[in-house]
């Protein structure tokens, strides 16, 4: 079953072949994740972990331990090149299709709405070095490369992208990672009602339009380092008709004034900062939240707990997709990171919500690499101030 | 706009020329794709106006116009197969040529 993205006026048109590409290279990300990446628990329990065993004396204790023995079996080198295609056809099929029609992107992103919200560009704003030392999650450019002036590109190439990566799960609109959680929060919090509300890292606004239509009665903003991802989300949400206040902004010190939101959100987010940033934006959440406000970050779960196979094949973007910070932010202990923001210890929330599109296409219900949403839950990390 | 994701990129094959391979046989299997799904429409269409036969197209010859835009079809087409052979230049000239470059990315993040 086919899930087709919502059009909308800023959504890049696919000429037939570009649309037949990227409907292969979905096609082939839903078979790798349904078919072929599950086999490599078989291949590391029948082959694997008994060879480790043999050379080592004892069972793997770690993803490392895991990785270092998988990495020689043609099964799993198969899958890895495979998925590793997968991600650079998909860049390809994308990125060729909006350069095709980058100068009338680029009009209409200036021409569409600009009724409701607003967008405040900072062009001194300095790149983190996080974002610049790889293109993150193999996107050529990354979300802040411009190679023409009011580029959209890497927004217009991201906002495609999502829906053939996710193979759909995120839902038409790309929104349910914001969705699930401005659906939990409503749920568990029928009395809060948040009158304004912050987004960190809000790429091109897709997992932000869920709380205009939850809270419509509150201001949302949304804060990004890439001037052409805010661009294009502006003119997204305009097209949408919702009401966004869209600014260039580092997640780790903003302009904002201290106690100016009642919930900061974040959406896969922190796996794309580092080890100092990170903490910098938890001390940056404690500072801007008015007692008793909330924040909240969704990401895949942690691997504490998990067994040393399952947070191998979850750990596979490390190394293998431009993530360098995803093995490192999975591995740390969450309450001390808040705790050390400024939060105390028992306002620390971390749990699995389910996902708000419930019809999604061919979930494994497992966490793994290539595999994204084929879980049906995100794991949520956050407190209250 | 750059085609190459910065980063030096991982191999998985005992012999690194197998992955790139790889990459040549799935960018020719996805065109194999394109190519069908848009002659599906064409058959479907013409089959639904009643506009050509089969027949028609066995004893189809191109007038050299037609011949001359085909060439240039197959020209980018061979670019777009060949894409990991640029990527690699890409990779050569902006010296991401060691896994230590990448793992220097892994270590600034986590230190």
């Amino acid at each position: 079953m086919i899930y087709e993205q919502m059009q909308h006026a800023m959504l890049p048109h696919a000429t037939h072949d570009e649309q037949a590409r990227q409907n292969f290279v979905q096609s082939l990300k839903v078979h790798l994740a349904t078919t072929v990446s599950p086999g490599n628990k078989a291949v590391y329990e029948q082959r694997a972990k008994p060879r480790f065993e043999r050379e080592h004396k004892r069972t793997p204790r770690d993803r490392h331990d895991v990785r270092r023995v998988m990495k020689d079996e043609p099964y799993y080198q198969t899958w890895s090149v495979l998925l590793r295609t997968s991600q650079e056809m998909m860049w390809d099929a994308v990125a060729t299709s909006v350069e095709r029609q980058l100068p009338a992107l680029i009009r209409q992103a200036k021409t569409t709405g600009k009724t409701l919200g607003s967008l405040t560009l900072d062009p001194n704003l300095p790149i983190p070095a996080y974002h610049t030392a790889v293109d993150i999650h193999c996107q050529p450019g990354a979300y802040h490369t411009e190679t023409t002036a009011d580029d959209v590109a890497a927004g217009a190439i991201y906002d495609r992208a999502v829906h053939v990566y996710a193979m759909g799960r995120m839902g038409p609109m790309n929104d349910d990672i914001g969705a699930s959680l401005a659906a939990y929060v409503n749920r568990q919090y029928p009395n809060v009602q948040p009158q304004r509300i912050l987004d960190m890292g809000c790429a091109v606004g897709h997992s932000t339009i869920p709380y205009v239509d939850t809270y419509p009665e509150a201001e949302v903003y949304a804060i990004e380092i890439g001037a052409p991802m805010l661009r294009y989300a502006h003119a997204r949400a305009e097209a949408f008709g919702k009401r966004v206040h869209f600014s260039q902004q580092n997640a780790e010190q903003t302009n904002f004034a201290d106690g100016s939101f009642d919930l900061v959100v974040s959406h896969i987010l922190l796996h794309e900062t580092s080890s100092t940033a990170i903490r910098n934006i938890i001390r940056e959440c404690h500072r801007l939240l008015t007692p008793g406000g909330m924040m909240l970050h969704v990401e895949v779960p942690q691997y504490q707990g998990m067994d040393p196979y399952d947070a191998f094949i979850l750990d596979w973007d490390t190394y293998n997709n431009n993530e360098p910070f995803w093995g490192t932010l999975h591995d740390m202990d969450l309450v001390e990171l808040a705790t050390s923001g400024g939060f105390a210890q028992e306002k620390v929330i971390q749990t699995l919500i389910p996902s708000a599109f419930k019809m999604a296409r061919s979930r494994t219900g497992l966490f793994q690499g290539g595999d994204f949403g084929g879980g049906g839950e995100w794991f949520i990390f956050g407190a209250v101030k | 706009m750059a085609k190459k994701a910065k980063g030096k990129k991982p191999t998985f094959f005992a012999d690194p020329q197998v992955d790139k391979l790889m990459g040549i046989v799935m960018a020719l299997a996805g065109e194999v794709s394109v190519l069908r799904e848009r002659l599906n429409t064409v058959e479907r269409l013409a089959e639904s106006k009643g506009v050509f036969t089969r027949q028609e197209i066995e004893s189809y010859r191109p007038d050299p116009h037609t011949a001359e835009e085909r060439e240039q079809w197959r020209t980018e087409y061979i670019a777009r197969v060949l894409r990991v052979v640029h990527e690699e230049l890409e990779a050569v000239e902006r010296g991401e040529t060691t896994p230590e470059s990448y793992e220097e990315a892994v270590r600034a993040v986590s230190s």
